[in-house]
C-alpha cells in the first residue's frame, strides 16, 4: 500500500470515528463558546489589541486539549495494530491533516463566536484568513507531535502543556503580529515577511515531526 | 596529562582571557561636555571631561573641532587643560551654520599626540536666528580637520553608552556561542543513539545538554547585568532576543522534567533523544529567525542579532575569540564530568 494510500485510509478512519463519537468535538466546541463567553463577560468592551490578544489565547488553550487526546484516546492494543499494518509516516501525516482540520474549525467558530459577541475588528479579511490557515497548520504539527511524545511520559496532560507552550512561542507571535496588521492595529509593509517566517517554521516542524516519529511510535 | 591537554588548554585560555579582558584600557574617549547647547555669533566656553586621557602630559598637541556631517569644521579658538581629564574649550561660534534648519547637533572631535583622536557624536545643538549657507560655507572650513594622532597603545574601542562594559563581550557573548556548540554536539549524539541504541550517546547527550543550559543560564544572566547598566533594566519585553532566550531555555528545561516523568529506561533514552533533536530544531527559529524580524536594542542592532562587526576591532577578536575556544572547552569537561556521575548511577542502581 502506498503512503498516500494509507494516509487517505488513515485519515477516513478519524473522521468516521469522530463521526459516531462525536462528544469530543462537541465537547471541544462548548469549551470554546463557553471560554469566549467568559472573556466576553469578563471585559465587555473589547478594544481591538485586547481582542487579537484574547483570540489567540482561546484558541492556543482550545487547540492543546483537542490535540493531547490524540494519542491517548486509541488503546495500546489498537496502536500495536496499526504499527503492524501501516507507515508510521503515514500515522502522523494523518493525525496532523485531521488535527489541522479540527482546529481550522474550531478557529472559525471561534472567530464566529467571538466577533458575535464583542464585535469584529478584522479589516483585512484575507490577511485574518491567511493568519488561521498558517495558525491552524502550524499548532496542529507541533501539538500532534508533542501530543506523541507526551502519551509516552508519566503526566502526560502536564507534559502537554511544559512541551508545547515554549515550542509554540514563535510562531504564536508572529500570528500575533499577522492578525494585528489584518486589524489595522499596526502598519506593516513587509508583512510577506511574517507569512514567509511561518511557512518556514511550519515546514521545519513538519520535516522534523516526520522524521522522529517513527522513534516515537515503536514501543 | 598527555590524554587530558584539551582540559589544561581550556583553563589556560580562560585564564588569559579573564587577564586580557579585564586588564587592556579602554582607548581613551571623549565622556561629556557640557554645556551642551549653544547659539551662534556666541564666544563659548564648554567643559569636556574625557575618560583614560592625558590631557595634562599632552596639553601642547591638544586640538578641537566641531564638526557638521560633511566635513564642516570649527577650530577650537582656545584650549586650557584643567586636569588629565578635563579641559575648557573654546570656540568663537559663527553667525550662521552650514545647514539650512534652525538647530542642528555638532560633533567634538578631540585630538592630542599622546591619546589620538576621540569623537564624541551629537556632542552640542548650536541654534541659528536665520540660516544663510552661502555665508556659512566661508565660515565653517572645509576638510581643516586632518593630521589626526592615532593611539598605538593595546586597547579596547571607547564606545558611548558601553564604555567599560563592552567587555562582557567575552563573557556574554561567548557563552550563547560556547552554548550553541554544545547543544549542536548534543544532537548529534541523540541522533547516534536513534542510530544504535547505545545507552552511551544518551548519556552524553544528557551531559552536553545540562551543561549547555548551564550556560544559557549564565548567559542570561550576565546580559541582564549587562543591560542593567546600558539599557537601565534587568528585563524588557522591548528585547526580543531577552526573551526568545527564556524561551528557549523553558523548551530544554522541558527536557529534564520529560526525563524524570519516565521510569524505563530504553524508553527514556528514547523519548528524550527524539525530544532533544526536535528542541533543537524549535530553537532555530526562536534564537536566529525571530530576532532578524523585529527591532532589538542589542550592540549592531538593526536586523542583525549579533555584535556588529564594525564594533569588533582586532584587539577585541584576539581576545574574543579565544574566549569562545575556553568556554566550549570548559563546557565539555563539564560535560565528561556529568557523563561520568551518571555512568556510576548506572551501575549502582543496576547493581541494587
Amino acid at each position: 500500500m502506498s503512503i498516500l494510500k494509507e494516509v487517505r485510509f488513515l485519515l477516513q478512519k478519524e473522521l468516521v470515528l469522530e463521526w459516531r463519537q462525536k462528544y469530543a468535538l462537541s465537547g471541544i466546541l462548548l469549551y470554546v463558546l463557553s471560554t469566549v463567553y467568559i472573556v466576553y463577560a469578563a471585559t465587555q468592551q473589547v478594544q481591538p489589541h485586547i481582542w487579537n490578544a484574547l483570540f489567540w489565547i482561546i484558541i492556543l488553550f482550545a487547540s492543546v486539549n483537542a490535540i493531547a487526546k490524540s494519542f491517548t484516546q486509541d488503546g495500546e492494543k489498537r496502536q500495536l495494530y496499526f504499527y503492524t499494518l501501516v507507515n508510521p509516516m503515514a500515522v502522523i501525516i494523518a493525525k496532523i491533516i485531521y488535527n489541522a482540520l479540527l482546529l481550522g474549525l474550531i478557529s472559525f467558530l471561534t472567530f464566529a463566536a467571538f466577533s458575535l459577541v464583542a464585535g469584529n475588528p478584522v479589516k483585512i479579511a484575507s490577511q485574518f484568513a491567511i493568519a488561521l490557515f498558517l495558525g491552524s497548520l502550524g499548532f496542529s504539527i507541533a501539538f500532534t507531535f508533542i501530543s506523541s511524545i507526551a502519551a509516552q511520559a508519566k503526566n502526560s496532560s502536564t507534559m502537554m502543556a511544559i512541551m508545547s507552550f515554549p515550542v509554540i512561542i514563535p510562531v504564536l507571535l508572529t500570528l500575533i503580529k499577522l492578525s494585528a496588521n489584518s486589524m489595522r492595529i499596526m502598519q506593516d509593509t513587509a508583512i510577506w515577511k511574517d507569512i514567509y517566517t511561518l511557512i518556514a517554521i511550519d515546514g521545519i516542524l513538519i520535516a522534523v515531526a516526520i522524521i522522529l516519529f517513527p522513534f516515537l511510535w515503536r514501543d | 596529562m598527555r590524554k587530558f591537554w584539551w582540559k589544561y588548554l581550556g583553563a589556560a585560555i580562560l585564564v588569559y582571557v579573564i587577564l586580557a579582558g579585564m586588564l587592556i584600557p579602554l582607548k581613551p574617549g571623549v565622556l561629556e561636555i557640557s554645556p551642551s547647547t549653544a547659539q551662534a555669533a556666541q564666544t563659548m566656553t564648554f567643559t569636556v571631561e574625557g575618560y583614560n586621557t592625558n590631557y595634562d602630559k599632552a596639553s601642547s598637541s591638544i586640538r578641537a573641532w566641531l564638526r557638521s556631517d560633511d566635513d564642516h569644521g570649527l577650530t577650537a579658538s582656545e584650549i586650557t587643560v584643567v586636569d588629565y581629564n578635563t579641559l575648557n574649550v573654546t570656540f568663537n561660534i559663527p553667525k550662521w551654520l552650514p545647514y539650512e534648519s534652525k538647530v542642528k547637533y555638532f560633533s567634538l572631535i578631540l585630538d592630542n599626540e599622546i591619546d589620538g583622536a576621540s569623537v564624541l557624536p551629537s556632542a552640542v545643538s548650536l541654534t541659528q536666528e536665520v540660516p544663510n549657507l552661502a555665508r556659512a560655507k566661508a565660515l565653517w572650513p572645509q576638510g581643516n580637520i586632518k593630521d589626526l594622532h592615532t593611539n598605538e597603545v593595546i586597547s579596547f574601542p571607547y564606545r558611548n553608552i558601553l564604555y567599560e562594559t563592552i567587555r562582557n563581550l567575552y563573557f556574554h557573548v561567548s557563552l550563547w556561542l560556547a552554548m550553541m556548540i554544545l547543544f549542536i554536539v548534543s544532537v548529534f549524539y541523540s541522533i547516534k543513539y536513534l542510530r544504535t541504541f547505545n545507552k552511551d550517546f544518551d548519556d552524553k547527550a544528557l551531559a552536553l545538554t545540562s551543561s549547555g543550559l548551564m550556560f544559557g543560564i549564565l548567559g542570561l544572566i550576565t546580559g541582564s547585568i549587562w543591560a542593567k547598566h546600558t539599557w537601565g533594566t534587568y528585563w524588557t519585553w522591548q528585547e526580543i532576543k531577552l526573551n526568545m532566550t527564556a524561551v528557549a531555555m523553558l523548551i530544554y528545561a522541558a527536557y529534564f522534567i520529560l526525563r524524570s516523568s519516565m521510569e524505563d529506561s530504553e524508553r527514556k533514552s528514547r523519548i528524550s533523544s527524539v525530544y532533544n533533536i526536535f528542541a533543537f530544531a524549535a530553537l532555530i527559529p526562536l534564537l536566529y529567525v525571530i530576532p532578524r524580524l523585529t527591532s532589538s536594542l542589542h550592540p549592531g542592532n538593526g536586523g542583525n542579532p549579533t555584535f556588529g562587526s564594525e564594533d569588533l576591532d582586532n584587539t577585541m577578536r584576539m581576545v574574543f575569540y579565544p574566549a569562545v575556544i575556553g568556554f566550549t572547552l570548559l563546557g565539555l569537561w563539564i560535560s565528561t564530568l556529568i557523563y561520568r556521575i551518571e555512568k556510576i548511577k548506572d551501575k549502582l542502581y543496576d547493581r541494587v
